[in-house]
């Protein structure tokens, strides 16, 4: 066994360094966030979170993360099954596709379905006629949610299913279950933890998507704002306790989603490292 | 229930994993798929299973065709190499598995259940165990455990991907016997898949010798170690020497000397094959093989004399009595017994 060979002090200016800049970056706007917001007290705060365009801000951020993350699940764990379970031509396309979302800027994942569904777009046109309002509307925010927040689901199960293999899904096979009595006994068992954690990530994520929600909104006050759109937009108007109140329901989700993500990455080591391979 | 391969051909890609492979296992017989890693042995254990399909070829329960139905249709028991043990359920929910996922309409009672779990567990040994989880039993309870597990569905036939595989070497051997005398017990058709000669000649009533894709014999283990079809056969049961010859109106030529060697077979450029044990010094070296004797060790009742054949410079091996032991250094002469000649076709590997 190796001690700690660092010096008692070289290992302080470590651990300060560490701390200071944890402290600087993350816990003082965190501090500041709450700060700003309780700046006039708690009346002003609940009054900021309580108005009806912030209530419409929160509905409308739960009810794209209730429709984009049930999706993504749906879509993580079909692609995450098709990609280790199957072999079939295009898979690495597949693999690559994946990851497209992380690697183009929210922006133009925006500008994407304002290309497509906008008046000037390519099916624009055809959807003004049959008066179906995709984009400065609440379906477009969805989609681009979706757009967004796709990776987290597939990514997070991808190398969890590989290294699990087909084996306990042909056993399972073998004894008789269907392949829906596979799935819900056999797979959903074994990558359940790594499927809660990719569903808290994808879904703070949806929560707190910013810029491609941006473009596609149209920032219509009680109809189309997000709560981060409406934060900026209270920002703008000089509103600080009411925009940093709405801001620290985000943060405090943010907080909720580390706490819980700790939590289940203790769960899954300890299944994992408890199975003995 | 006997199972017949009717022609099976199956291909990956451009790489042909079975070549026009027919074979027969009767009710209630213990067969053994003994190759090299690549011959396709698991390929066709996962055939007759229904977890992979052949491109031609017909598969056969009892005389009817299966080759359409998928393993949940066929009603085997299948022992995977790594057992695929649901590590989420306990032992006894693992074994239950089978019957619990049944349609309601055909699933026993729940008691009834408890009860076949609790004979399956007395039958493979592990009567106490049922509530563990299988991340704590050792390699061979889980073995006896993804057994118990496919025996609980009272297949019609069992099928075990390297049952040993992944076991050391001690519980191997315990393993082994136990599973000879459960399948006397159980009187299922078995097949098990394997790479290693020992367990198949020792455990199977009949061995079918696969490599590339082919089946080389399929004959029972005396059988296979004492008239081997191939070279390669020869080569893989057991261990063996190989010298070069020349078959020249019925007889033998070893570097254009005649050696004193009972020969059948066709002229030509062949193989000389015979086994350690089977090989004797004599005095007289006409017609017998000159060889340079290298070092001497004990094995068994006798001597293993390894050294490299004069001439050809290839490594020997034979077994002779401590009191026939030659001294390193020494050149002798080597006289094979029960010789088996082929003839050259390809390259064999070892």
């Amino acid at each position: 066994m190796t001690a700690n060979t660092e010096s008692p002090r070289a290992r302080r200016l470590l651990i300060g360094i560490g701390l200071a800049f944890l402290g600087i970056f993350l816990l003082l706007p965190l501090v500041s966030v709450f700060a700003e917001a309780l700046e006039k007290g708690f009346a002003a705060y609940f009054a900021g979170i309580a108005e009806p365009d912030a209530i419409a801000a929160i509905r409308l951020t739960l009810l794209v993360a209730a429709i984009s993350v049930p999706v993504n699940i749906v879509f993580g764990v079909a692609a995450a099954w098709a990609i280790t379970k199957f072999d079939f031509p295009g898979k690495s396309l597949l693999i690559t596709l994946i990851d497209l979302p992380f690697s183009v800027s929210p922006v133009v994942s925006g500008l994407i379905f304002v290309l497509l569904f906008g008046a000037h777009g390519w099916i624009g046109p055809w959807l003004q006629e049959h008066d179906i309002q995709i984009v400065f509307a609440v379906p477009g925010i969805v989609l681009a949610t979706i757009f967004v927040t796709f990776p987290f689901v597939a990514r997070e199960l991808i190398p969890l299913m590989t290294e699990q293999g087909r084996d306990d899904e042909e056993a399972a096979l073998s004894l008789g279950a269907s392949g829906w009595q596979t799935f819900w006994h056999v797979t959903l068992p074994n990558i359940r933890w790594g499927l809660l954690y990719g569903v808290l990530l994808c879904n703070a994520r949806a929560m707190g998507e910013f810029g491609a929600v941006s473009v596609v909104s149209g920032h219509i006050r009680g109809l189309t704002n997000t709560m981060p759109l409406h934060v900026e937009i209270l920002y703008n108007e000089y509103n600080f306790v009411a925009a940093f109140a709405v801001a620290s329901l985000l943060a405090l989700l943010a907080l909720a989603t580390l706490v819980l993500k700790s939590l289940l990455e203790w769960r899954f080591n300890y299944h994992h490292g408890g199975t003995g391979h | 229930m006997s199972i017949r391969l009717e022609n099976i051909h199956k291909r990956f890609g451009a790489f042909t994993a079975l070549g026009d492979i027919s074979l027969e296992a009767r009710p209630g017989e213990f067969l053994a798929l003994l190759g090299p890693s690549g011959s396709g042995k698991t390929t066709l254990l996962r055939i007759m299973a229904g977890l992979e399909f052949p491109d031609n070829g017909r598969v056969c329960f009892d005389g009817e065709d299966v080759t359409g139905l998928t393993v949940a249709e066929r009603n085997v028991g299948f022992v995977f190499q790594h057992y695929a043990l649901f590590r989420h359920m306990t032992v006894a929910e693992n074994i239950a598995f089978g019957l619990n996922v049944r349609p309601r309409r055909q699933r026993p009672s729940r008691a009834m259940i408890a009860a076949r779990v609790q004979e399956l567990l007395d039958l493979v040994q592990l009567g106490s165990l049922g509530q563990r989880y299988p991340a704590q039993l050792s390699g061979g309870q889980r073995q006896r455990v993804a057994l118990a597990r496919a025996l609980a569905v009272d297949p019609k036939l069992l099928l075990l991907d390297e049952p040993f595989g992944a076991l050391d070497a001690r519980v191997r051997k315990d393993l082994r016997r136990w599973l000879r005398e459960l399948h006397d017990r159980v009187g299922l058709t078995s097949i098990f898949v394997t790479h290693d000669q020992e367990e198949a000649l020792e455990l199977a009533d009949r061995v079918v010798v696969m490599d590339h894709g082919v089946i080389e014999q399929v004959a029972t283990p005396l059988h296979v170690y004492n008239e081997p079809a191939s070279a390669f056969v020869f080569d893989f049961v057991g261990e063996s020497n190989r010298i070069p010859v020349q078959v020249r109106g019925g007889k033998l030529f070893y570097l254009g000397q005649p050696l004193d060697v009972p020969t059948i077979g066709a002229d030509g450029p062949s193989e000389l094959f015979f086994r350690p044990h089977d090989a004797a010094i004599v005095k007289d070296d006409a017609g017998a093989i000159p060889a340079l004797v290298v070092q001497v060790r004990p094995k068994g009742a006798g001597v293993r004399v390894e050294g490299k054949l004069i001439g050809i410079d290839r490594p020997f091996e034979i077994d002779v009595a401590l009191d026939e032991a030659p001294e390193p250094g020494r050149i002798i002469a080597l006289k094979p017994g029960h010789p088996r000649i082929f003839p050259v076709s390809r390259e064999i590997d070892g």
